[in-house]
């Protein structure tokens, strides 16, 4: 089919121009739909690293001594085991402790340093069959004068309430996220159909001179695969921003210390990053390949 | 070099444009496609192109049955067969020269290809001076030099040309005709559909007459009627 590079960009760059207000349009909603779903992520992914250790239903966390022999550490976890209020007992242990440390310290770098893995507590994280507040600080405190405890440690409420308002937090941003997204295709949509009617006469002119279908396709295609990628990289940029802007204004607060464990990791930043171009692409395509296939009679 | 078998096209609504139309054509004939306004005459042109489908009969253009040619494969067909129009259909915002490249760049010639085809076939039409000129700053008869330099620069076997003259005042048609007659003497076949009869009777050749989608005359050396 000979596809022309030089053509193709001409064309393409041709028609994004002539729309321009229309392109914004397409652009920006994508922008603004990816930014809402990143940061969505983001933030759910900030909680789940802050909280980790309180999922699943854990309520309390035995923490033994650093020292402690292993036939402390094995009186303990047979209590625990025998006790019918307890439904779980999970054993972490000084390197699993220490690789949480690691996560949840992230931003102290200096802090890490100051620890090394045998100075990490182990300890036995609780899930008991019982919900009751009492019950479970009843059971808890069996253990703190247990030989070879450091501390128990109970779940803050202010976890409970995080985790759960971050769960709804994020629906609902998804969701309008996901409205817009839709509202993003029929743009890109409208877009290049408008390009396409701005055409017309070049388009039959094309089919009658003998061009390929695909020939004529492809400049339509890419302004949709444009318009995706451009607002998928402004969203990219948008969260960045919010991130940053969140890491200044709430993890060094001091009367908010929970929020000193909400990090994001590297990894899970590049995720959301090729997430959202990749999400921006499949929009552009999305609508562009709609347009062609409806408006376009090749 | 064109074929006809038993070709009838029914539009919707049960109007027939064309009655089991049988037409051989060879390689290098002038032929005038004559009649009244709905006999048939576009039809039998549009066929050719394959804009439209036969609703029976067997078509076949350069050797090849375009009735079982691929929808992938018509824009090669089309390389084949130039199109010339009653309103010849430039594109206002282009130059003539770009006009005319826009042909060949569309099917992916190289543009050194471009650049040396374009003025040739420019100087053939006769409009070597108005290369940089937009379409709104010609005649009538200008525009459809140009029309025509863009349906031969890529050299078809084929010319098809509706109503060319149509547009066109006497004197200007002459000189259109003169231009078609020299590219036919270049070997490529040309059908033309026409309502002009001075020209068929000037030029005296193939004539075949349409009337209600019937071929009621095929004649060599023809005149209008």
């Amino acid at each position: 089919m000979a596809l022309n590079v030089r053509y193709v960009a001409r064309e393409t760059g041709t028609n994004l121009r002539r729309n321009f207000s229309l392109t914004l349009a397409s652009v920006v909603t994508v922008a603004v739909s990816l930014t809402l779903f990143g940061a969505a992520l983001v933030f759910a992914q900030g909680v789940g690293n802050m909280t980790a250790r309180w999922k699943g239903g854990i309520e309390f966390i035995v923490f033994m001594q650093p020292q402690a022999s292993q036939e402390q550490l094995d009186s303990v976890k047979s209590t625990l085991e025998d006790n019918p209020e307890v439904k779980s007992v999970t054993y972490i242990d000084k390197a699993a402790a220490y690789e949480e440390f690691k996560q949840l310290f992230a931003r102290s770098k200096d802090m890490i340093e100051a620890v090394d893995q045998e100075a990490m507590p182990p300890s036995f994280r609780v899930a008991p069959s019982n919900s009751d507040a009492d019950v479970i600080a009843a059971l808890g405190q069996q253990f703190e004068k247990k030989a070879g405890v450091r501390e128990v440690v109970f779940a803050f409420e202010t976890v409970r309430t995080m985790q759960r308002v971050t769960r709804i937090a994020s629906i609902v941003i998804v969701a309008v996220a996901v409205f817009l997204l839709v509202a993003a295709v029929l743009l890109i949509l409208n877009t290049i159909r408008m390009a396409m009617f701005a055409r017309r006469r070049e388009i039959e002119v094309m089919k009658l001179v003998g061009a390929t279908n695909w020939f004529i396709r492809v400049p339509f295609m890419i302004e949709g695969l444009v318009q995706g990628i451009i607002g998928a990289v402004v969203a990219i940029i948008g969260v960045q921003a919010l991130n940053w802007a969140f890491d200044r204004g709430l993890s060094n607060n001091r009367d908010l210390k929970i929020f000193q464990g909400f990090v994001i990791t590297g990894g899970q930043m590049s995720f959301t990053t090729l997430l959202l171009i990749g999400l921006g692409c499949a929009i552009g395509a999305l609508g562009s390949g709609i347009a062609v296939s409806r408006f376009l009679d090749v | 070099m064109i074929k006809l078998e038993n070709v009838t096209k029914i539009y919707k609504g049960d109007i027939a444009a064309l009655r089991d139309a049988n037409v051989n054509i060879d390689k290098g004939e002038f032929v005038f496609l004559v009649g009244a306004s709905g006999s048939g005459k576009s039809t039998f042109i549009r066929l050719l192109n394959k804009e439209e489908e036969p609703s029976e009969g067997r078509i076949y253009v350069a050797g090849k049955d375009i009735g079982s040619l691929n929808g992938w494969k018509v824009p090669y067909l089309r390389r084949n067969i130039g199109y010339v129009f009653q309103d010849f259909k430039l594109l206002p915002n282009k130059t003539v020269f770009e006009n005319v490249a826009f042909a060949l760049e569309v099917i992916g010639r190289p543009a050194h290809v471009i650049k040396s085809q374009v003025p040739a076939i420019l100087e053939l039409v006769g409009l070597t001076k108005k290369v940089d000129s937009f379409p709104g700053e010609l005649s009538g008869g200008e525009q459809q030099r140009v029309s025509i330099a863009r349906a031969f620069v890529n050299r078809p076997l084929i010319l098809l040309a509706d109503e060319p003259t149509g547009n066109l005042d006497p004197a200007t048609s002459v000189g259109i005709m003169r231009l078609l007659d020299r590219i036919n003497r270049t070997g490529t076949t040309v059908v033309m559909a026409t309502h002009d009869r001075g020209i068929v009777d000037t030029m005296r050749r193939r004539v075949i007459e349409l009337d209600k989608g019937h071929i009621v005359r095929d004649q060599s050396r023809g005149v209008y009627e």
